[in-house]
């Protein structure tokens, strides 16, 4: 057989796998709760507070979820805050419809014997049904309430476009599960970084930078990036500032209102 | 895209490329082709968070020794709380937001890997609304999600010699920064421009923004053509009449509902300090 001949049939190999890929892709989904309970932070402590109605009181935010999934199959990472607004180290719950473990280090924990299994947020969290499909909107707003009307969270939803996320990400791997795909990294998909990345770029000294009005000389200014990183707005200044321009989980559009088991 | 799909892409295109002279070439030429395909395939690296942070934070260095960064806390403030309002839509968690304020009268916006953007004194001077700047400081947010510039950077000659994250540093490290730079001084790509401009758009109205800021901030760029301050901006982006257009479709076709403008806000915080 020609060189030509062995290629071509390669190529096509090569293309075929490419295009099947693809195709798994495309049933996967990804995207991102953001959590805020009635109530507000105050001095590192949340002081929750009944409320019948999200547009007016103030709410906390207690948690960010990102989840993937390609069903029956899906993964939620969940990290929790303590002051409204640094989140912490992620829980990696993985499942198969409605079934769910956690993932530790140690190895895979059914949730129901888990700690976990006992906080109704992760509960909420982690409603699938048996095909692993979730409840509630693609992205907006969602409103779950107690029984008695009284919110008991409120869910700012935002799906990825694309979601290209491993296959492996899914699967509890038994044993070792947890502690690979976390030693990997991958579970930082989801992480809320901290500035802890060395700066060794920008303490450069003088640099060329093209522009369309031609080469400008600049000396970059590591400072200033220092002074913007530092420069935070508190958790509640934020809330206040969502609040008070309906925006956010405040916001009126894309409202929807569930109700989890 | 995984890296399944790039790996069988990769190869695909290896082949492809093997087999184009292949009937009776010689088995050099066919190396030749496949060493080129390898060199294709290393710019396909993934550049790690971690990694991406660190060369925007470069990036954003230069940017801020180009353009002073204003020291106005209450106006630092204000652009961070509409920055992180609109960065609240967007799914990428994986990095923290940061906004800064230019002290130029230069109308601009820059977008840097690792989450930090400035929006210029002159662009502020021309908004009439807090929608308009969430629009703005949205479609930044865009570039940085889609990872533009990091993708501009992986194309680059800086990428060729790099095998893995661990290799991004020092002489390498400063090169991606400098292409980083150019690519945001020089401009992006139209499709880049237009992506960012949708996911803009996005994120606005999904953090309760109305979805006609950014155009309204657009269309205003237009009365003020041919002045100095604009220049960089025309030549760097779109046409605007085009930009314009294609939102407003973007927002019919997403039947995206109206939301707030926030005038009065941004006049009190803004108005003041122009």
């Amino acid at each position: 057989m020609r060189i030509g001949q062995v290629t071509a049939r390669l190529a096509a190999l090569a293309l075929l796998l490419a295009a099947g890929a693809a195709a798994a892709e495309a049933q996967k989904t990804q995207w991102t709760d953001v959590v805020y309970v009635p109530g507000r932070w105050a001095g590192g402590k949340l002081v929750t507070k009944a409320s019948a109605n999200p547009q007016t009181d103030s709410l906390a935010l207690v948690m960010r979820l990102d989840y993937f999934s390609a069903p029956p199959k899906w993964r939620a990472e969940i990290r929790r805050t303590s002051d409204g607004q640094t989140m912490g180290g992620p829980d990696i719950l993985v499942g198969e419809g409605t079934k769910a473990v956690v993932l530790t280090a140690l190895g895979a924990t059914p949730l129901e014997q888990h700690v976990l299994g006992q906080d109704p947020l992760v509960r909420a969290a982690v409603v699938f049904d048996r095909n692993g499909r979730a409840p509630g909107p693609t992205s907006g707003r969602l409103v779950d309430r107690a029984p008695d009307g009284s919110v008991s969270r409120v869910v700012f939803r935002r799906s990825m476009r694309n979601a290209t996320f491993a296959d492996a990400l899914l699967d509890p791997g038994a044993r070792s599960g947890g502690r690979t795909l976390l030693a990997s990294g991958i579970a930082a998909v989801g992480d809320q970084r901290q500035a802890s990345v060395v700066a060794t770029a920008g303490a450069r000294g003088v640099d060329r930078v093209k522009t369309p009005g031609g080469d400008v000389p600049v000396t970059p200014d590591s400072a200033a990036i220092r002074r913007m990183e530092a420069f935070a707005v508190g958790a509640v200044a934020l809330e206040d500032f969502m609040r008070t321009g309906a925006l956010g989980p405040y916001a009126v559009k894309s409202d929807s209102t569930g109700r989890h088991p | 895209m995984t890296r399944a799909t790039r790996l069988g892409a990769a190869f695909g295109a290896a082949a492809l490329l093997a087999t184009a002279g292949a009937t009776d070439a010689a088995a050099q030429g066919i190396l030749d082709r496949l060493r080129q395909a390898a060199n294709i395939a290393r710019t396909l690296l993934p550049i790690s968070t971690d990694k991406e942070i660190e060369i925007g934070r470069g990036i954003a260095a230069t940017i801020a020794g180009r353009y002073p960064v204003s020291t106005d806390a209450a106006l630092a403030r204000y652009v961070n709380l509409v920055g992180l309002t609109v960065a609240s839509a967007d799914p990428r968690g994986d990095i923290s937001y940061h906004f800064a304020v230019l002290e130029t009268p230069a109308v601009n916006a820059f977008a840097t890997p690792g989450g930090y953007i400035f929006v210029t004194r002159g662009a502020l001077g021309i908004m009439q609304s807090e929608a308009e700047l969430a629009g703005v400081l949205a479609h930044e947010v865009g570039h940085v999600n889609r990872k533009h510039v990091i993708n501009q950077i992986r194309k680059s000659d800086t990428m060729r010699e790099v095998r893995d994250q661990l290799d991004i540093q020092g002489a390498v490290l400063d090169r991606a920064v400098g292409a980083g730079t150019n690519a945001i001084f020089m401009g992006y790509s139209r499709d880049d421009e237009l992506e960012a401009d949708s996911l803009g758009l996005e994120y606005a109205s999904a953090a309760g923004y109305d979805p006609g800021g950014l155009a309204a901030f657009v269309a205003r760029l237009n009365q003020h053509a041919g002045e100095g301050p604009v220049a960089e901006f025309f030549a760097t982006h779109p046409k605007p009449d085009d930009r314009v257009e294609r939102l407003h479709a973007i927002a019919q076709r997403e039947h995206l509902e109206a939301g707030a403008t926030l005038e009065a806000r941004f006049r009190q915080v803004v108005g003041g300090t122009r």
